[in-house]
């Protein structure tokens, strides 16, 4: 077996690492990542236009070597992204040429992925294992391979865009979750670096301007930090003061006490010294463990830190390590150590925690998940056998598999008395050959319930729903629907479970179910709307809004705008149902209201939502689903 | 390619015994090794728990197997047909198939612990023509697939929960039946797949099939490890091996020889350890009072107490034993009930006090 010989591309050089200014703590964690690749990788959150691919580029050129840099398309396809047989050399060379996919290409330099928070969740999982294994497993189209594929993964994630996958994020040794403010000052730096370079490589003196002589440094500070790393020390209290700390900050995993540690590490070998300093540590946590914060720690119940406001955290940038200070840490706790780190770091923690992406997951946005494959939507990503009806036909693999048949049949076809007298067919394709696209669609269909959650019945009618929306979701698992649950109650509806597809956060978030009160219909209607807009804008086409309810709205829209009389509150339902319904949204009502007292404006609600009308006083969790299945 | 396959993965991986917490699912595995009849983990926990590093570790510590030199099925000498039948595929391309008479030449080698990744197509997890010499020689040779390799050993499946339904059905049939069957325009394979399934996934990125759920005989739940203590020593070891794995690996040797043989006895003993019947009607009482259809669940749990009493040099399986299993095999069985809000297993620790009194 052979490899094909393509080159990758060479990497284009466009600033040198030290033209990236306004990026310093991106820049202090791509150096440690040079020094420990073990490290695995930096994530940025970046704008468009803040200079993220030319910083990754210009990482990649401080590498020794002349290191691949890989850029990952998000719209590859699975065997670009793992490698297969390329067919063509391997007829021309009458052996099987396995030519390897981007992840092999990227071993032993970098792979580079922009707006990683967009990558589907099967590319990430491959991504995900390589870095895991070091290899990439080819098993595919008869080829069966390993290649080495250690890289450093430089992803970065416009945070507006939605959540990254935070499997793959929790590999990324150093992450910094915020894009840089659009500092004018900043900006104009970038251009005005730009353009002085633009002005040296017109003068024809590339190579030998002070650019290149700081290039230079750094690499051989690079190269002096990786020798001095093995000699680093880091003490055992400090190694629990940092897990201390991502214990505080609810830290998912024990992968990031490594990172950290490490982290630390590097920081120190670049700084020249053999000892973990307390700067050393402050950075660790601000490249590690804050990013990973999905809590704010809770403050000591007794001792109070004495004024934290008034004593300047020290300052990481000058580290002082005289001989008093020495001797003050080495006597210290890893409690101590641990408070003294947080008091430096903590007011890195946004005051807004689900700003942070893996807060943000906790609390059940989803992002770009909720991927599903399917058969005639979305983007092609593999070929599998199947029956051409209802599918659509691939092409090159179908040819692929039907190649190593074709001397075989031919020879079958001379054999057999049979043969018809026309002329033979240049490539004999049978069934078994047919390979037929399967394409990744954002998701399968979103179900918004919709649960009355005032009056009497309301707390059976929560339960019932939940029930139903569980069902659903465990029924759901081969389109990988979206369930979301929104209770109306009080003065305003309340999305009790964001579009979700899994079983165990819905258990999670549906835990307590709150009732009583006024009954905000409208409000409902208005955030079930939303939250289809919002979906839809994610690729989800199908949405369905359950409702159950009685149909009486007695809570208008904007309870605090005084003088609302229950006619205009009517008004008010209506004309959102009539809107929802004009933005071609199914619906259902399921009337909960006992008969006798029905008064029908459950199924005016169902006439002006064009919904369907079930009525099921006492819904049973069971009779809902099959409702929504039939 | 092989050979490609052989140095790369020989690359030393994190010592089994090395490895701190997550005793249950180090228990399943070391169960099923014991007795592969409990029929595979499924491996469900948070991220940056350490699974797939559990699971690549444990071939470290599995006994050798012996099977017929260079089979590419992995056959003991035992299982080898005895004749062979007229549509078996032509001998493996590098000639080493046994004369039909002679007595085959067996070679000891480690149980296979395979990977199957997201990305496989079908053709190479179930073996398709040898495209090499179908496409150079225009012959029809068998080339076998990961099925093939993991007979008598591991599959392992990362992520199983984002794995193709396509791909989840092929395993589900073979799984179910212990061979792995393959007919195309007179390629006609049936060769032995008999082997233990591990999936590992976290919960949160989407659910199983029930149907795969099912399949597997133990359900292990692993989660963030809190302690302090256990974390920095976590650290530790995770430092010490990066800087120098062989080293790391050859101090830690003494217990993984130590565990491999502690294993191989087990394997020998546990065929021998005796059930009693009053412990076999508690089994059947706590399955029946957690309501778990089908008779899978009280076998399963049956056969993983026994591993476990062999494994800790009992001569009959207790209530002990039985206690000590019972959330790993019964979990994944009970019923869902969505509007349940007690936890699966406070569900079980119930069932096992209230059998504890009857008795």
């Amino acid at each position: 077996m052979s490899v094909s010989a393509r080159q990758p591309a060479p990497p284009i050089v466009g600033l040198h690492f030290n033209d990236i200014v306004g990026l310093d703590l991106a820049r202090q964690a791509l150096l440690f990542l040079a020094v420990d690749p073990s490290l695995a990788g930096v994530a940025l959150a970046a704008v468009t236009g803040s200079g993220k691919s030319t910083l990754a580029r210009a990482f990649a050129a401080l590498l020794p070597d002349n290191a691949p840099f890989v850029e990952l398309p998000l719209n590859v396809t699975e065997d670009r992204l793992i490698g297969g047989l390329d067919l063509e050399a391997t007829l021309a060379r009458g052996e099987r040429v396995v030519e390897p996919g981007l992840l092999a290409r990227a071993h032993g330099g970098v792979l580079y992925i922009d707006a990683v928070n967009l990558l589907d969740a099967g590319v990430a999982a491959h991504v995900m294992d390589a870095m895991a294994r070091g290899v990439v497993q080819i098993e595919r189209d008869g080829v069966s391979a390993v290649y080495p594929a250690r890289f450093s993964l430089i992803a970065t994630f416009d945070p507006g865009d939605g959540a990254v996958n935070g499997s793959l994020l929790d590999r990324v040794g150093l992450i910094i979750p915020f894009a840089p403010q659009g500092d004018a000052a900043i900006r104009a730096e970038v251009v005005r670096r730009n353009m002085r370079r633009n002005m040296r490589r017109n003068m024809r003196r590339a190579g030998d301007g002070d650019n290149a002589d700081e290039d230079a440094m750094l690499r051989a500070l690079i190269e002096l930090a990786r020798e001095q790393l093995p000699q680093v020390g880091i003490r055992e209290e400090q190694v629990e003061a940092l897990t201390r700390a991502a214990l505080s900050l609810g830290v998912e995993g024990n992968r990031a006490d490594v990172f950290a540690v490490k982290t630390a590490l590097a920081s120190a070998a670049l700084a020249g010294r053999t000892d973990v300093s307390e700067a050393d540590l402050e950075i660790a946590a601000r490249l590690v463990l804050i990013p990973r914060a999905t809590r704010s720690p809770q403050p000591a119940q007794a001792e109070q830190p004495p004024q934290p406001a008034s004593t300047p955290a020290p300052h990481p940038e000058q580290p002082d390590p005289t001989d008093a200070q020495a001797d003050q840490t080495q006597t210290q706790t890893p409690e101590q150590i641990e408070e003294l780190l947080m008091s430096a770091v903590e007011a890195d923690l946004p005051a807004d925690l689900s700003s942070l992406p893996f807060a943000a997951q906790r609390r059940g946005r989803t992002g770009s998940r909720g991927v599903a494959l399917n058969d005639l939507r979305g983007r092609f990503v593999r070929a599998v056998p199947g029956p051409l009806r209802g599918h659509k036909i691939a092409l090159l693999p179908t040819l692929l598999s039907a190649a190593p048949w074709q001397s075989l049949r031919a020879a079958a076809d001379d054999k057999s008395p049979a043969a018809p007298s026309r002329s033979a067919p240049v490539v004999r394709i049978t069934r078994d050959d047919i390979r037929v696209k399967r394409f990744r669609d954002k998701a399968g269909a979103l179900f918004i319930f919709l649960v009355d959650a005032s009056g009497s019945m309301a707390l059976n009618r929560m339960r019932e729903a939940k029930g139903a929306a569980i069902r659903l979701l465990q029924n759901a698992y081969i389109h990988r629907d979206q369930v979301a649950l929104i209770a109306f109650r009080g003065q305003a509806a309340q999305m009790l479970l964001p579009p979700s597809q899994s079983v165990d956060r819905a258990k999670r978030e549906l835990d307590a179910l709150p009732t009583g009160g006024g009954t905000p219909l409208a409000s409902a209607l208005w955030l079930a709307w939303q939250t289809v807009r919002q979906a839809r804008s994610r690729g989800i086409q199908q949405a369905t809004l359950i409702l159950l309810t009685d149909g009486r709205a007695n809570v208008p829209l904007r309870p605090h705008e005084p003088a609302v009389d229950k006619d205009r509150i009517v008004q008010e339902v209506r004309q959102l149902a009539r809107a929802i319904a004009a933005d071609r949204l199914n619906a259902i009502v399921v009337d909960t209201q006992a008969g006798y007292l029905s008064r029908g404006e459950a199924r005016t609600l169902a006439a002006d939502l064009n919904a369907r009308y079930v009525y099921l006083p006492n819904a049973k969790a069971h009779q809902i689903t099959e409702v929504i299945a039939s | 390619m092989s050979a490609a396959h052989t140095s790369l993965t020989a690359a030393p991986a994190f010592p089994f015994t090395a490895i701190v917490g997550q005793d249950e699912m180090k228990l399943c595995l070391l169960l099923n090794v014991i007795d592969p009849r409990i029929g595979g983990v499924l491996v469900m926990g948070h991220r940056g728990t350490g699974k797939s590093t559990t699971v690549r570790a444990l071939a470290a510590v599995l006994p050798l197997i012996t099977r017929v030199a260079g089979d590419p099925y992995n056959r003991a000498p035992e299982d080898m047909p005895d004749s062979v039948p007229a549509s078996a595929p032509a001998p493996a391309p590098n000639g080493r198939a046994h004369p039909r008479d002679s007595k085959p030449k067996v070679e000891r080698v480690p149980v296979p612990v395979v990977d199957l990744p997201l990305g496989a197509t079908e053709d190479r997890v179930c073996g398709t023509i040898d495209i090499e010499q179908a496409l150079t020689r225009g012959v029809k040779a068998f080339e076998p697939g990961l099925l093939a390799q993991a007979n008598r050993g591991f599959l392992y499946i990362d992520e199983v929960n984002l794995l193709d339904d396509h791909l989840v059905d092929v395993l589900l049939d073979v799984a179910a039946s212990g061979w792995n069957v393959v007919e195309r325009e007179g390629v006609s394979v049936r060769h032995p797949a008999r082997f233990v399934l591990v999936g590992s996934g976290n919960p949160e990125e989407g659910d199983l099939r029930p149907q795969l759920l099912d399949r597997f005989g133990m359900h292990a739940r692993i989660t963030t490890i809190t302690d302090v203590a256990l974390r920095v020593e976590i650290v530790k070891r995770r430092r010490a091996f990066d800087a120098d794995p062989a080293a790391f690996v050859a101090a830690w040797e003494k217990e993984q020889r130590a565990l491999r043989n502690r294993i191989t006895r087990a394997q020998k003993a546990v065929a021998g350890v005796e059930l009693p019947d009053p412990v076999l009607t508690q089994i059947a009482h706590v399955c029946m009072r957690l309501g778990i259809d089908g008779h899978r669940g009280e076998l399963t749990l049956a056969r993983a107490a026994a591993a476990l009493a062999a494994f800790n040099h009992r001569p009959r399986v207790t209530w002990q034993e039985v206690v000590a299993v019972a959330p790993a095999c019964l979990r994944h069985r009970l019923r869902r009930d969505p509007l349940e809000t007690v936890d699966s297993d406070e569900k079980i620790e119930r069932a096992l006090q209230a059998s504890t009194v009857e008795s």
